[in-house]
């Protein structure tokens, strides 16, 4: 094998498609760090939550995906918002290190609760997606669809925050977020707003999700420590650089699998996460020093 | 007259053991057996939680029927979480918290190798049912861990004598041009059979073009999917669990994968069910070694009775899952590893040994010999007392299925099997190799 071939270029372009997946799961929860100042590590159990959303809708209740999406999305946003009102709220003057603690035991809640309500069974969709053949090089539909979708959710982030009103009382919240209140923006209002849309996001990204992976209580853990390693290295509550770091960390699993052994394109991209702890602490893009 | 308050404390003393009904006594001898599998986390759905079924059948038809030899039986269930650490701290707890006689279960390879050394440790005795790995007992010495169960290297190796014995007349090659591609969940069970069908491969003289692990929980395997259409296997050997392997099926498919065949060994690869739900027909023509299924198993050939346990536990596992379309396999397996146990171990170690310590349930084990057919798994038993395989069922020995349109067929050995096996994949199956 050369080292330049037609594989090496699916690599790449397969590691492209999962940085779209990535760069989706972490944009919520860049948009919720960004403005409220609290991680939410239980963000990829919201997905779950999602995922299981639209498996009932479509597969139990038998709605046309044009419909169970959108209430997907509606039921991930609902919980964003009960998450903000019933434990971030109450915290938001705690320490950093409590309001960690509080969203990571709401983490161990939801997979409790998901075993107990969904059981432990694996379900899906059982949609088989089109196969898309470009020359030699096959690419996954539901991944393409993921990789659009995250550039539009981006670009539709983007749109909102820079374009509306709220959007721009977002952006001043998360630059200075007690002199707002000082000057007469109904911060409560912008956070739950926030919460909303990060949790619609979460849910954006568990209907594209459940086109490929099975749902299970447990399945945020193969997306959970991920996302979060990118929001790091892109910058706590920097978007772009959140964005730019799905990419990078999704090439180098891709990249790296395909000339040494599976782990090592992992092994690579924590090695480059951690160097860039030591390089750039504050992340890609920083947002704040 | 009058009667003090000791002299009227001892007369209803008196007549409470007078209205005892005969046989009490007997019924106060408690075996109390710990079961432990993963209940919740990612391997209760891979095939715990079906193992645990098969295994509480028994254990309650048991309690059912009153015990065993006078011994009422006792279970008390616990979680491993699909977690090591939880097995091992479970385990421990079973038995110095709950004081159980033994322990019974384990689903994963993972967390038989830590748990057995413990128990040992303990001086209790354990009976595993279900997790394979050889490095469970392989040089170990083990005195009072025992598997009925076959291990995890001739898994490996039966999927290998398969794709040998058929490569000529099937693909039309010789083994030694026959290319295979061994990939595998690199947990101590995919290791070891990967292990065993790397060794098969070159007992057989077939051609092992990649061998890769990885990660159960990966969120990707599209680089696994590349590497494979570089390969250009004509047989994949795959070995994970169920999660892993929905993931890499729909990524190979959508990856343009095509092969000749496919072998799965077990885990997720024993629930028909749920790859069909997920890939729909696709799955029709790929196989899976594992111990044969108690209702595909020749009923004549097996012992007296036996035949009628296997109806029985059938009855009560549609009862327990209503809905269920093909038995898994799963569920007999476990059942028939703890009828194994109720059945010849512990009423061999209270009869004949005098109890039910680990030493008596040891000496009963080593005494255990059946031969094939002498369990509704087919196999006979017969565990090495010593040697680097200490603890092994000796006369254990998994098969091949191939997945049908609704159900499976037993394909190999040629001694079980019910037809030849449908070799290459048909040409109408998206995997196929065009």
């Amino acid at each position: 094998m050369g080292i330049f071939d037609i594989f090496l270029l699916e690599a790449v372009v397969n590691g492209l498609l999962l940085g779209g997946v990535l760069a989706l799961l972490a944009l919520g929860l860049n948009l919720i760090f960004g403005v409220i100042d609290v991680v939410w590590i239980c963000y990829a159990e919201l997905v779950m939550i999602g995922m299981y959303a639209i498996y009932y809708f479509a597969s139990a209740y038998g709605w046309p995906l044009w419909l169970a999406v959108p209430a997907a999305i509606a039921v991930v946003a609902v919980l964003g918002v009960l998450l903000h009102v019933l434990v971030i709220s109450p915290l938001l003057g705690a320490e950093p290190i409590n309001q960690l603690l509080a969203t990571g035991g709401v983490l161990f809640f939801l997979q409790s609760f998901a075993t107990v309500a969904f059981g432990i069974e694996f379900r899906n969709l059982g949609l088989r997606l089109p196969v898309i053949e470009v020359g030699d090089i096959f690419i996954s539909y539901a991944r393409l669809l993921a990789f659009g979708c995250a550039l539009a959710g981006m670009l539709a982030v983007w749109l909102f925050l820079s374009r509306t009103y709220t959007g721009t009382a977002i952006r001043a919240i998360s630059q200075d977020r007690q002199i707002m209140a000082l000057m007469g923006v109904d911060t409560r209002r912008i956070y739950l707003i926030t919460s909303a849309v990060g949790g619609g996001l979460a849910g954006l990204a568990a209907c594209l999700l459940v086109l490929q992976y099975d749902v299970h209580p447990f399945v945020g853990l193969s997306f959970g420590p991920i996302i979060f390693m990118i929001c790091v290295m892109g910058g706590l509550g920097n978007m772009l650089g959140g964005f730019i770091a799905a990419f990078i960390f999704a090439e180098l699993i891709s990249v790296g699998g395909l000339f040494l052994d599976l782990e090592w394109g992992y092994v690579f991209a924590f090695v480059f996460f951690i160097a860039m702890m030591f390089v750039r602490p504050e992340g890609l893009l920083a947002r704040r020093s | 007259m009058d009667l003090t308050r000791r002299q009227a404390a001892a007369g209803l003393a008196a007549m409470a053991v007078a209205i005892r009904p005969p046989g009490a006594w007997a019924q106060q001898k408690v075996f109390k057996i710990g079961v432990v599998y993963d209940y919740t986390g990612p391997l209760a759905g891979g095939g715990s939680a079906l193992h645990a079924l098969g295994a509480k059948i028994i254990i309650d038809h048991f309690i059912a029927q009153g015990g065993v030899e006078g011994y009422k039986i006792e279970a008390i269930y616990a979680d491993a979480q699909s977690k090591p650490e939880v097995a091992i701290n479970e385990s421990v707890r079973l038995i110095e918290q709950e004081k159980v006689d033994m322990l019974l279960g384990f689903f994963s390879s993972a967390q038989c190798v830590p748990v057995a050394a413990r128990i040992e440790q303990l001086r209790k005795y354990m009976w595993i049912t279900t997790c394979i790995a050889s490095t469970v007992l392989e040089n170990r010495n083990l005195r009072f861990v025992f598997r009925p169960q076959p291990a995890g290297r001739q898994f490996g190796e039966a999927s290998t004598d398969f794709v040998a014995a058929y490569a000529k007349e099937k693909f039309g090659k010789d083994p030694k041009d026959t290319n295979v591609a061994i990939i595998y969940e690199d947990g101590a069970y995919g290791v070891d059979v990967s292990r065993g069908n790397e060794e098969g491969a070159k007992r057989n003289g077939l051609k092992v073009v990649l061998k890769e692990g990885y990660s159960a929980t990966a969120p990707d395997l599209s680089a696994l999917v590349t590497k494979l259409r570089r390969a250009r296997p004509d047989v994949i050997l795959h070995t994970g669990y169920n999660p892993d392997i929905t993931l890499f099926l729909r990524q190979a498919r959508e990856g343009g994968l095509r092969f000749r065949a496919l072998i799965g060994h077990g885990a997720g690869y024993g629930v028909p069910d749920k790859l069909r739900e997920a890939l729909g027909q696709d799955v029709v023509g790929f196989f899976n070694v594992d111990p044969i299924s108690i209702w595909l198993a020749n009923q004549a050939s097996l012992a007296p009775g036996l035949a009628d346990m296997v109806r029985s536990i059938g009855e009560a596992y549609d009862k327990a899952q209503p809905g269920t379309g093909v038995r898994s396999a799963h569920v007999g397996m476990a059942a028939s590893n703890t009828y194994l146990f109720f059945t010849q171990v512990l009423p061999r170690a209270i009869r004949q040994y005098g109890g039910i310590d680990a030493e008596a349930l040891r000496k009963a084990s080593v005494d255990i010999d059946l031969p094939e057919g002498g369990t509704m798994l087919g196999f006979g038993a017969r565990f090495n007392a010593d040697g680097p395989m200490a603890g092994q069922n000796a006369r254990a020995f998994p098969v091949i299925v191939e997945y049908t349109a609704d159900g499976t067929d037993v394909v190999w050995p040629r001694s079980q099997a019910k037809r030849p096996p449908t070799l290459p994949l048909p040409a109408g199956n998206p995997y196929a190799l065009r």
